[in-house]
């Protein structure tokens, strides 16, 4: 095996596994930014659907389930982030922060007796026979329904996004809250919708995170990917297709910092942890080099003058 | 009037709060990460369990969470304040910070886990885990086919650094061509980094891995999964991994803890660097798994009860580095200092330490 | 009128207090029942963490000093309507900067020894600022983001750093350089660690309010802030406004990371921050950028932090009760405040 070898061989089913929850947690953030509205709890709402879907596995045995009550956690969490900017109107960056708090601090705490229990979860979805095959085989043996789940999530996001009357009547409220009302929409129902659904989608990639990716309840699992999330946003420009993109990139370069350090890159693994931050900051700057448009929401604008 | 009642009563929740605190045998406890993490912290928590439950009369105060920063000393002088007279600083990164508090508050006794620092009140435990690892290293050594073993931890400090090297060592006192590949998360606690470490060293053609990060439960299982094996660190893992797990080196606390407590009690304590090992029952060689073969535990047993008779060091020379120099000359045996502070890696193990 | 009074009243600073506290005392008091513990108890605990004797308030303002640096960090760049997080990124990098100037120039010993290091302190989160903010004025790129992304490349710096090139060797393979030299240490008061900077923070804080809102300059800002094209049209630059306000918070949250590490920690170390920079982040927007406002938001946010592990102590609840608690506290304050300015609109 060379170095490289060492490093490509199983490289994409690892960048996307370690894109899977980030995905989800992607799409969502999106969605919500396209109606106008920003939501720094998705670290929060990440814990609580791994907590919530670690239990529910452990507890019935059925990861499905477990998925479902991840994203439903997720979900309830995010209302509270609803309720605070869209019902109170207030601040969203401090909101945010806010629901954080509360979700990592309420998964920790019920989430400790999960510690050192045992799930069943999913398996392969590849046929053994597939997994066997040469080149094709080793890339896709290790996929799991969550991966794909992932997969289909972004077009068909986009899609809604793109191409339905309700997808059109969300990126109006995210525009002009005022001419998206005199259309006949209601920016505060479609913002609530908005931040349900992202946080529904934050708790699935959470439950993505500890039911199958991990296997593992651990406090603070997320380890900053929420936050990380947020930002990635930017880099796909609130565009749904482009999430997937920018969640393998990042997915990718975690996975690369910890392969080029198996292949003996003998550069300090500090640094090589840099890496994913640097490789998103990179792309970021050639592609806005490139096209010079921000499509960021008119709406979001209006966030930090609250 | 009812305000004046509310006060009243908060005066006496907190006196109360605090007569209960200041009782002469409580011992306070402070862990890095979370007290039930099953692993590392938990497996201080168990020792501080044994302490309340052997010795009667004793309270134990415990936080957990605490970063290994100047937070430290403001946990240890409320715990201070809040009555305890013994503190176990139970995270490396403690000892700076309970050498100094140590002469502020003279008449407390404070345990620090290693380093090779005293202060008056000021000592040190920890437990010679290397002598299990490297018997797991045997295992991993005996029942790798590639010739490739994998080690996934956390931080270059010296306490993982000798694991890894333990580990290398053990594995190649079976076969001498055996290599460990390093890999650091750069964080005790984040389970998709651990489980992507595993998977890149499985891509990578290796086939046992060790590890010490927070908790071996998502190393355990991804190597399970992947169909190779691992040895594991802090608890037993069996339950997560019957087939992929070889062995472990796991710790019990409690009894030297026991012992320290009672001795500082007894007023007959003083600061050492107290260092427990595969003999005093402080590190235990987990059970092996079915993948170990019965002529290698036999080997391994056999090596275990050199370590026990005191035939067989572990660190002993010759020992050379990762290039070659030597470390130690053959039949020299390592420093304490050089032990305790171990900043390389031996032949065999690919990586960096910086 | 009665209603008019009450109205009044509740939207008072004090009626805000008040019902915020309220509010939070409601919340707090069910989760604290649905686990199964007194509401009063833990409360009284609580406060007793946070400011019941004097260890526990000098405590307090050491874990708000750095935290109310970050948050002026956040609210100088908020005037101008950007959304900085780097606060963290640059409050890293000042003390990398500022260690390694001690490490490195001791010819400067003595009693300049001090001010230089906090300059270069000040220097070093000023740098780490510049990245996104040409990022920001040459290529229209998102500060936020930029931000984000770079604070974690300052913290595994800072970690490479004391693992790597300036490891102490007399150590003992813990990764930390060498102890700061005692004149390259900021005064410390009252036998605790509180130290000096505190009040410069809260010098800062009450110069930096003055400049924003007395001075042209300070005004400017609002205009661009809130109206950019009238701003650009009365001859305001925006690029200028924002290196300033840029490099000026950089420079408050790299002073931050340099106080906080020659002083309380005595060191650099890896992760040193706990979140102070994220904390000001909080501290800001829940004081809506008003450096005045900050500063006993700055303090409330210290206190609860540096109550948590004294609630683990004496209540006995693990680490993410307190948690809870923060969050529950925030989202009274927000929802207290954001219903009162719904209802005034």
């Amino acid at each position: 095996m060379t170095a490289f070898d060492i490093v490509t061989s199983g490289f994409l089913i690892s960048a996307l596994r370690s894109a899977t929850p980030l995905t989800f947690a992607l799409v969502g953030e999106t969605l919500t930014q396209r109606t106008g509205v920003i939501n720094l709890g998705l670290e929060g709402q990440l814990l609580v659907g791994a907590m919530c879907a670690y239990a529910m596995t452990a507890a019935w045995g059925n990861p499905w389930l477990g998925l479902v009550a991840g994203a439903i956690a997720g979900m309830a969490l995010s209302a509270v982030h609803a309720a605070l900017v869209v019902g109170t109107r207030a601040n969203q960056f401090a909101s945010g922060l806010a629901v954080w708090m509360l979700g990592f601090g309420l998964s920790a705490y019920y989430g400790s007796s999960l510690v050192g229990r045992k799930i069943e979860s999913f398996e392969s979805i590849v046929p053994k026979s597939v997994a066997d095959l040469p080149v094709l085989g080793s890339v896709i043996a290790g996929l799991t329904p969550t991966v794909v789940l992932a997969v289909l999530i972004v077009p068909v996001s986009a899609l809604w996004l793109w191409r339905t009357r309700t997808g059109l009547r969300w990126r109006a409220v995210g525009e002009s809250p005022e001419d998206a009302r005199a259309a006949g929409a209601n920016p505060s129902l479609i913002r609530i919708q908005a931040i349900l659904l992202g946080g529904l989608l934050s708790g699935l990639g959470g439950a993505a995170l500890s039911v199958d990716y991990t296997r593992t309840w651990a406090e603070g699992m997320s380890a900053g990917r929420g936050l990380v999330a947020v930002g990635l946003v930017i880099v796909a420009r609130w565009n749904p297709w482009w999430t997937f993109p920018a969640a393998l990139l990042f997915g990718g370069a975690e996975a690369l910092s910890l392969r080029l350090q198996t292949a003996d890159a003998n550069v300090s693994a500090h640094l090589l942890h840099c890496l994913p931050y640097v490789a998103s900051l990179a792309i970021l700057t050639l592609t806005y080099v490139r096209g010079r448009v921000s499509s960021a929401p008119a709406g979001l604008r209006a966030v930090m003058d609250r | 009037m009812k305000l004046r009642n509310m006060l009243r009563s908060l005066v006496a929740t907190v006196a109360i709060a605090a007569a209960g605190a200041s009782s002469a045998q409580t011992i306070g406890y402070i862990y890095v990460g979370p007290e039930k993490d099953y692993g590392y912290n938990t497996s201080h928590d168990l020792g501080r369990q044994f302490v309340e439950k052997s010795i009667a009369g004793t309270k134990t105060l415990h936080v957990e969470n605490i970063p290994e920063t100047a937070e430290v000393s403001r946990v240890m002088e409320r715990m201070i304040k809040s009555g305890a007279s013994i503190v176990f600083a139970t995270s490396y990164g403690y000892l700076d910070y309970a050498i100094e508090l140590g002469k502020k508050y003279p008449k407390v006794a404070f345990m620090h886990a290693g380093g090779l620092k005293l202060g008056d009140n000021v000592g040190t435990y920890w437990a010679n885990s290397d002598d299990a690892i490297y018997l797991g290293g045997m295992a991993a050594g005996a029942v790798s086919k590639s010739g490739k073993l994998g080690f996934i931890a956390a931080f270059p400090i010296p306490q993982v650094v000798r694991s890894i090297n333990a580990f290398t060592l053990g594995a190649q006192a079976v076969n001498p061509k055996v290599t460990t590949t390093v890999v650091w998360t750069g964080g005790w606690l984040d389970p998709a980094k651990e489980a992507e470490a595993a998977n890149s060293l499985i891509d990578a053609g290796v086939d046992v891995i060790g590890e010490q990060v927070d908790s071996p439960i998502t190393i355990a299982q991804t190597a399970e999964k992947r169909g190779i094996y691992v040895v594991g660190k802090d608890v037993d893992v069996a339950k997560f991994a019957p087939k992929a797990v070889l062995t472990g080196a796991s710790w019990n606390w409690g009894p030297t803890m026991v012992k320290v407590v009672k001795e500082i009690q007894a007023g007959t304590w003083k600061p050492s660097h107290i260092r427990g090992d595969l003999k005093d029952g402080t590190v235990v060689l987990d059970p092996f798994g079915p993948a170990v073969t019965d002529t290698v535990r036999k080997s391994i047993l056999a090596r275990k009860a050199d370590i026990l008779a005191d035939k067989f060091e572990v660190w002993s020379g010759p020992l050379t580095r990762q290039n070659g120099a030597e470390i130690l000359p053959a039949g020299k045996a390592m420093p304490m200092e050089m032990l305790e502070s171990m900043d390389f890696f031996v032949k065999g193990v690919i990586g960096t330490v910086k | 009128m009665k209603s008019a009074f009450v109205s009044s009243f509740a939207h008072s600073a004090a009626g805000r207090l008040l019902l915020s506290t309220a509010a939070f005392i409601t919340l707090a008091a069910a989760f604290f029942l649905l686990i199964g513990r007194s509401p009063w108890e833990m409360l009284s605990l609580l406060a007793q963490a946070a400011v019941g004797d004097g260890f526990a308030l000098t405590e307090s303002l050491v874990r708000a000093t750095p935290i109310l640096l970050c948050a002026l960090a956040t609210a100088l760049p908020a005037r101008l309507g950007l959304i900085s997080v780097g606060a963290e990124g640059q409050l890293y990098f000042g003390a990398l900067v500022g260690t390694g100037f001690v490490l490195s120039a001791t010819a400067v010993a003595g009693p300049l020894q001090l001010p230089s290091m906090l300059l270069a302190g000040m220097a070093g989160g000023a740098a780490w600022a510049l990245v996104p903010t040409l990022l920001r004025t040459r290529l229209q790129i998102n500060e936020t983001i930029s931000t984000l992304l770079i604070n974690y490349v300052a913290a595994l710096l800072v970690t490479w750093v004391v693992y790597g090139p300036w490891k102490n060797p007399a150590s003992q393979g813990w990764p930390a350089t060498a102890e700061f030299p005692e004149n390259a240490r900021l005064a410390t008061y009252f036998d605790s660690r509180v130290h000096a900077g505190l009040w410069i923070g809260m010098a800062i804080a009450v110069v930096a309010h003055m400049i924003l809102t007395r001075t042209r300059w300070g005004l400017g800002l609002d205009v661009l802030r809130s109206n950019p094209r009238a701003g650009v049209l009365a001859g305001l630059r925006f690029d200028r406004h924002a290196l300033a306000v840029m490099l000026l918070g950089g420079a408050l949250a790299g002073l931050a990371g340099i106080a906080e590490t020659s002083t309380v920690q005595g060191r650099l170390q890896a992760s040193f921050s706990n979140g102070a920079g994220f904390s000001g982040f909080l501290v800001a927007w829940l004081a809506r950028n008003h450096c005045l406002r900050i500063v006993p938001m700055a303090f409330l946010v210290g206190a609860l932090l540096a109550a948590g592990d004294g609630m683990q102590m004496l209540a006995q609840v693990p680490s993410s009760v307190t948690l809870v608690a923060q969050g529950l506290l925030f989202v009274a304050v927000l929802g207290t405040n954001g219903m009162l300015d719904r209802g005034a609109r």
